[in-house]
């Protein structure tokens, strides 16, 4: 039941050259040929581990600060922006969908090698005339309104938002685990109520600019748009195939097939969560459950084309050529049309002329702007492998009994003091082996699943 | 409630402006992003002459997600279950956001047109379909007679 049907794994057998880790993964399941146990532990501790170590010894409290200050890279500031977009999306797609690297992103849009975050119109009308585009332009905020409450965290207590302590809203009378499990929904409570009153701030300063840029007075706001800027933006528009809004160009294309979609939208486009492949089932016999398949397995596959389907989606774009604003241009307010507006719109190209003028473009790939995508995977893998090296030493520890006084029986008989096996200098691969099984044991036995924090102390310990 | 996504706004107007045949599709009107399908059976398949009902939902993630689509019309079809529940590649790890409403209920209609024993949902009918595909077939005609009737309003 449930099954799913990727026709594309299972007609092009190369997914598995598509995982850079497939041939460690190859090693790994020989060694554990060789030896279960040290497999197991080399399969939990040298692929992953290492990768994943610097991160686990972090407070819950600065990752927390993390993600705060990474939410904080999201928030569109009126005084950033390139070519008459933004550093930061609009806000189309909800806060929790937003897991890309905010910095490579902001980095890529000012080097023009990804178009800039557009302010999206919900309609555009070919008839509107130049004066009327440029007085629903000034009526764009910054950030789409989000709900203020959510159902989620309707019974949560928020405190005082701007104390950044909240250990004193945690019932201490309730289990670790539930305190836990309390302190992080209460985090997200927090940051998402914060990230609301943050754009906020940013729509009231920019509101707040536009008024004061009306008045003669004043001296002008060079970061605000020329009338003439809102009006190329917005006049040479078109709609996103994806979310079907309305925004200025140019695009980004798709390398494949040379299909437009925006930044809002590709940023959405990631990876599938790490799974393992799809296998053709007989309906006559049962699949294997999840537990039994090796963790090595585990795969991820880089996004697909959403358009033509084609694996490893990539992105590239070609900036505007009538107008270069905001970094690395003049500034927005000083923004006038030369010529005449019809005459050089990017977005008439050509497929062909497109991608004859990509050639030395940037490619850009959903993994471009997640590069921790293989960590998130190798995470997910010494998850499974921590699982079944549990169930390996439990299954293991009743054979390890018997062997163990097999082998003191053999070592009274060769040597006649017992105790001169503890002298031996170097100890040989057997007694290696028994050390990390003992321990491989002790760990099981520890790591009880479903409590995280032991989880993570034996992690530290291995 | 949070604001229904102009996506889903246009592509409801879409439906509706520009129907696609064999196929209609119209939102809640309490919920916008549940609707209520027919789907037509396909010419030539064993469920020629059914009007099948089903349910579609968009999901908050939608178009990032795929709709959740579900049979409400009892059938027999390999990939289809008891409940309703489709197999359907489009539905799941192939969905793209790319594709729509409209695009979804044609690859169920075409489903309907070419069922896929090998990627079975339903068990029993798949082992029926390969064992003996006229039996199978006419097990599906009969149930698209008992249950999809055409209902002449």
């Amino acid at each position: 039941m449930g099954n799913v049907p990727t026709k594309a794994e299972q007609n092009d057998p190369s997914w598995r050259n598509n995982n850079p880790n497939s041939n460690e993964a190859k090693r790994t399941r020989n060694r554990r040929a060789v030896s279960l146990v040290s497999g197991a532990f080399r399969g939990n501790n040298g692929s992953s581990q290492s990768n994943v170590g610097s991160h686990r010894r972090r407070t819950t409290k600065e990752r927390e600060q993390d993600k705060e200050e990474r939410a904080k890279q999201l928030v569109v500031k009126y005084n950033e922006n390139v070519d008459g977009g933004f550093l930061a999306p609009f806000g189309v797609y909800g806060f929790d969908k937003l897991d890309y690297d905010a910095k490579i992103v902001k980095t890529l849009i000012k080097e023009r090698k990804l178009a800039p975050f557009y302010t999206p119109l919900q309609d555009f009308d070919e008839s509107w005339t130049k004066e009327e585009i440029i007085k629903i332009v000034d009526g764009l905020p910054l950030h789409s309104s989000y709900e203020e409450n959510l159902e989620e965290f309707d019974d949560v207590p928020v405190g005082n938002i701007n104390r950044r302590n909240f250990d004193d809203l945690i019932d201490r009378t309730l289990s670790k685990k539930d305190q836990r499990r309390q302190r992080s929904q209460i985090f997200r409570a927090r940051l998402y109520k914060k990230r609301i009153l943050w754009q906020e701030k940013e729509d009231e300063l920019f509101l707040e600019k536009k008024l004061a840029s009306r008045n003669p007075a004043n001296e002008p706001d060079k970061f605000l748009p020329s009338d003439d800027l809102k009006y190329d933006l917005y006049k040479h528009g078109s709609e996103c195939p994806i979310c079907f809004l309305y925004l200025p160009g140019p695009m980004n294309y798709s390398v494949c097939c040379q299909q437009p979609i925006c930044t809002e939208c590709f940023v959405q486009i990631r990876r599938a969560e790490a799974h393992f492949p799809h296998e053709e089932i007989d309906p006559t016999t049962h699949a294997p459950r999840e537990e039994e398949k090796d963790p090595n397995l585990l795969t991820s596959e880089p996004a697909s084309c959403p358009y033509c389907a084609i694996p490893d989606f990539s992105i590239s774009y070609i900036p505007p050529t009538s107008r270069r604003t905001g970094f690395g241009g003049i500034p927005s307010g000083m923004f006038t049309i030369k010529l005449e507006p019809e005459a050089d719109t990017p977005e008439e190209m050509t497929p062909r002329s497109r991608s004859k003028s990509l050639e030395g473009a940037s490619i850009i790939t959903s993994d471009t702007i997640r590069p921790d995508w293989e960590l998130k995977l190798n995470k997910e893998r010494a998850r499974l492998v921590r699982r079944s090296t549990n169930a390996t030493a439990i299954h293991i520890s009743n054979r390890l009994v018997n062997s163990a006084h097999m082998t003191r029986r053999e070592s009274t008989q060769d040597n006649h003091s017992s105790n001169s096996s503890r002298h031996t200098p170097e100890p040989t691969a057997d007694e290696i082996e028994n050390v990390m099984m003992e321990e491989a044991i002790r760990l099981s036995l520890e790591d009880s699943p479903g409590d995280k924090r032991q989880k993570k102390r034996s992690q530290t310990m291995v | 409630m949070a604001s229904l996504p102009k996506r889903i706004i246009k592509e409801t107007e879409r439906l509706i402006s520009d129907p696609v045949p064999g196929i209609t599709a119209e939102p809640h009107e309490d919920n916008l992003r549940y609707f209520n399908v027919t789907v037509e059976g396909p010419a030539g398949s064993p469920y020629e002459n059914g009007i099948f009902q089903l349910e579609l939902y968009l999901p908050d993630d939608y178009p990032m997600e795929a709709p959740k689509v579900r049979f409400l019309t009892k059938i027999y079809h390999p990939n289809i279950d008891r409940l309703g529940r489709i197999c359907l590649d489009v539905l799941k790890t192939n969905w793209s956001p790319a594709l729509q409403i409209r695009t979804v209920l044609l690859s169920v209609q075409a489903l309907l047109a070419s069922p896929n024993p090998n990627d079975p949902l339903a068990n029993d009918v798949a082992e029926e379909w390969i064992q003996n595909e006229a039996g199978a077939k006419a097990t599906a005609r009969e149930w698209t007679q008992k249950y999809a009737k055409k209902v002449e309003n």
